[in-house]
């Protein structure tokens, strides 16, 4: 990548900062990325230390405020990723297996105290971090808040491939996703538990690349019990997200499609479609 | 999926306004199980934002009520010990709906349009000067008419607000959104511009030292007049003995004293006190006091607005009651209270009986016996898009202007553009609200006239500047500094109104609410008059430490980073190096 991305998105400073250097560098620039957004919490965080000189001089730049910290990692680009889809179409459970590796198994685990979980990876010479956000179980009456949705760069939409019902309701999820999320937003379409056995599975592949293509949205069948196919999902995410910021001179296109069958070809031999 | 839901809780929620989601919220986060229900498909009650077609959806259904069909006073759910009190109707809470377009419904063609005059300006049009034919002016300003079919088609980029309201920087809001973590499901904007209305014209009112210094409004020995009172009020304590003689005055007459011109006082008077004639001296200072403190931690104002507008606020409390284990069910009413020894024991919603220690209840929820004389009266609304700022400078401001009206309450006016995801580009929302003496619509008339453009327009007309440099003033020189130079409001320069809405609501805030509930029930006031959350804050705090008085409210939620997962089994095969770049 070359320096000229800067004129498109400044980068953000890649520097460990404690929280104490935070009061003093309240001009960062913002983790979404939008021109004239300051992170303003740390400012706000350590309130009454600091003198209302520093923190004014934090906001002549910018009339945006969010109190959220700083995404202080290492790190050049920053995403919130949001998993929707039915209850126990795996949502926890594929975002557990991205970012921590494991399964969670056995009992059924609601959401209880999952709001979002970090993770960076490496996607070229750049380091992405993924902020993946948990529904908190209010998908369970459908009651999913609408400010979830908001700022969202990326939407996973999830649906069970043994349940016939979570696919069915992909395209309430979808309609709703369209009348609050950004309309720039990544939306990608995951058949989960495609590890089942043949009779379990209810949902066929090529339903699932029907669908998707009929709302122009990518698509992918996973097993967070296998790990199948989730850290080449939210690769996928994480690079056509990148494309979006910095594509623009790059030559040719990004086709997220072509990039997953490269990749499923690739890496996963096993996995059958049906 | 109905009959999953659990039917004994610690914690019933009915209704999801502000005070009602805190608590739940608090509730959750020192493990309680809550339950938290809204008959609404939406978030946030009287305190909700909508879409333009949510909005009219809103409108029809209090226009018809919405009228429970579910009453059954004999249940096999109810002992005979226990007795069932049916809940209320919370549309019969809005009225006095007013609503007008000012626009056409469509738009002529563009040729009707080429034979259609455009208002001439003394200086001949801009797009002459460009060197445009007659035809591509008009295919340009053309983008510029607006008619409802186009609102319409814009209507999800609004995000209108029923109570619309400004955090103070110091507030006891932004404190409890950071003190929670809360704060990382929300953004906000600096409210940069605060206005007053003075001798029939807008000024921009110097709130912070570097304003007091750059303005061109006041002369220098008001300046320092100005300094000194601030620097008084901030620097405050009842033992100065300062405001001694004062305590059964008024601000006014306190500021008298010292002298200030008529200029000065109005601005201290109505923008930094938010006072009025008969405010109390004491209470003005600690309002100018609260003011003052504000300024300066996040920009050159005391306030912050919303991002995508106030109704997100309840939300990001519901999500941290969710994220801690609250169940959430919108579309769900609460069809009665089952009471026994002036002491709540469940509700019935939708058939079921849900069991609970306590029920907390938003008034609009709440059953009429309940509410005991609850005043009807409150608020006057005002809701208006409109098609440029009340007061334009080369950039886009957020504004808040309390317009004085003499020996009453005054309009509290607050402008946001398009940059807070509220409208779409091009236009802006000003909201208007007041105490309710009439109905909305005489209420707010004298803001309305005093600002707003509010004569029909046929769609076929542009209104332009009739004098061009009273525009240009503004754009010379930083902003904050010069808007307070161009505020020459020339009549053509008033924004147009494209829709106005009005409606009344009640205002429940000065009323004891406890007085006819039950021990274990406890409800929620709907939005003050107030242009901040203070009370609903305090509101809540109250309600929470009486239900849990030895708890701690609405603790640090912890990061993510903080928690480990706790799984019953071991991990899966690991399928992948996590942290390893792959390359193609």
């Amino acid at each position: 990548m070359s320096s000229a991305d800067r004129v498109f998105e400044r980068r953000i400073v890649s520097k460990r900062r404690t929280s104490a250097n935070l009061e003093d560098e309240p001009e960062k620039q913002c983790p979404n990325g939008w021109a004239s957004v300051v992170a303003a919490a740390a400012a706000a965080a350590s309130s009454s230390s600091s003198t209302l000189r520093q923190k004014a001089a934090a906001c002549k730049t910018s009339q945006r405020t969010t109190f959220q910290p700083h995404p202080d990692s290492i790190c050049d680009w920053f995403f919130k990723v949001m998993v929707l889809g039915d209850s126990g179409v795996g949502k926890t459970c594929l975002l557990v297996r991205f970012r921590d590796d494991m399964f969670l198994g056995g009992n059924y685990i609601s959401t209880v105290g999952v709001d979002f979980r970090n993770k960076i990876i490496s996607v070229d010479d750049s380091k992405v971090k993924l902020q993946i956000w948990d529904t908190a179980g209010q998908e369970r009456f459908r009651s999913v808040t609408h400010a979830y949705y908001r700022d969202a760069h990326a939407l996973l939409l999830l649906y069970d491939v043994t349940n016939k019902v979570s696919f069915d309701n992909i395209r309430a999820w979808l309609s709703e996703i369209r009348d609050y999320a950004n309309d720039q937003v990544v939306i990608m379409l995951i058949g989960n538990k495609a590890d089942c056995s043949l009779n379990d599975r209810m949902v066929k592949r090529e339903d699932g690349e029907q669908l998707a293509k009929e709302y122009s949205v990518t698509f992918m069948e996973t097993s967070a019990k296998s790990g199948f196919n989730v850290e080449i999902a939210f690769m996928a995410v994480a690079r056509e997200l990148l494309f979006k910021k910095t594509g623009i001179e790059k030559k040719g296109s990004f086709n997220v499609q072509d990039y997953m069958k490269e990749q499923t070809k690739s890496n996963c031999p096993a996995c059958s479609t049906t | 999926m109905e009959d999953d839901l659990p039917s004994k809780y610690e914690v019933i929620v009915i209704g999801t306004g502000m005070t009602e989601s805190i608590v739940a919220a608090a509730a959750s986060r020192i493990g309680k199980r809550v339950l938290h229900l809204d008959r609404n498909d939406y978030y946030g009650g009287m305190w909700a934002s909508f879409t333009f077609e949510a909005l009219q959806k809103w409108l029809d259904e209090c226009r018809n009520g919405k009228t429970n069909d579910f009453v059954k006073t004999s249940s096999p759910l109810v002992q005979d010990t226990e007795k069932s009190i049916t809940i209320g109707n919370q549309f019969s809470t809005v009225f006095n709906i007013e609503e007008k377009w000012f626009i056409p419904e469509k738009l002529p063609s563009v040729g009707n349009l080429l034979s259609a005059k455009i208002t001439q300006t003394e200086d001949s049009p801009k797009e002459s000067k460009d060197g445009l034919t007659e035809t591509e002016a008009t295919l340009k300003q053309n983008d510029k008419l607006w008619c409802q079919a186009k609102i319409k088609s814009m209507g999800r980029k609004f995000n209108l607000d029923l109570a619309p309201k400004l955090l103070f920087s110091r507030g006891t809001l932004v404190e409890l959104l950071i003190s929670s973590n809360i704060s990382r499901y929300a953004e906000f904007r600096c409210v940069n511009r605060i206005l007053t209305w003075q001798s029939d014209k807008l000024e921009t009112v110097p709130c912070s030292r570097a304003d007091v210094f750059a303005t061109k409004n006041v002369g220098l020995i008001e300046k320092r007049q100005l300094m000194q009172l601030l620097t008084l009020c901030v620097e405050y304590k009842p033992e100065s003995g300062e405001f001694k003689g004062f305590e059964d005055k008024t601000l006014k007459q306190y500021l008298e004293s010292k002298g200030l011109t008529e200029n000065l006082m109005h601005y201290v008077l109505y923008a930094i006190a938010m006072s009025n004639d008969t405010t109390p001296c004491m209470v003005g200072v600690e309002r100018t006091q609260r003011f003052l403190s504000s300024l300066g931690r996040y920009g050159n104002t005391p306030f912050l607005w919303p991002m995508y507008g106030t109704g997100e606020l309840p939300q990001c409390f519901c999500r941290l009651c969710a994220v801690f284990g609250g169940v959430y069910h919108l579309k769900r009413a609460a069809d009665s209270v089952i009471a026994a020894n002036n002491e709540c024991k469940a509700i019935l919603s939708d058939g079921s009986r849900l069991d609970c220690d306590h029920l907390v209840m938003g008034v609009a929820d709440a059953p009429p016996e309940f509410l005991g004389s609850v005043p009807k009266a409150g608020l006057s609304r005002g809701i208006f898009i409109i098609d440029r700022s009340i007061s334009t400078t080369d950039k886009e401001s957020l504004t808040l202007l309390q317009f004085p009206i003499k020996g009453k309450e005054p309009i509290t006016v607050i402008e946001a553009g398009p940059s807070t995801h509220v409208c779409p580009p091009g236009l802006y929302l000003l909201h208007m609200t007041t105490k309710q003496i009439d109905n909305a619509v005489n209420d707010l008339k004298p803001a309305v006239d005093a600002l707003l453009h509010s004569e029909y327009a046929d769609g076929t007309t542009i209104r332009i500047n009739t004098d061009t440099q009273s525009t240009q003033t503004s754009k010379e020189g930083d902003s904050s500094a010069s808007s307070g130079e161009s505020n020459i409001l020339n009549e053509s320069l008033k924004p147009q109104i494209l829709y106005a809405l009005y409606f009344n609501c009640p205002e429940t805030s000065e009323y004891d609410l406890s007085q006819n509930v039950p021990s274990n029930v406890h409800l929620c006031s709907g939005p003050d008059l107030a242009v901040d959350y203070e009370f609903a804050v305090k509101q809540a705090k109250s309600i929470f430490s009486k239900m849990y008085p030895d708890s701690e409210f609405l603790p640090r939620a912890p990061d993510p980073e903080e928690l480990s997962l706790e799984v019953d089994e071991a991990a899966g095969p690991p399928f992948q190096s996590s942290e390893e770049p792959k390359e193609e």
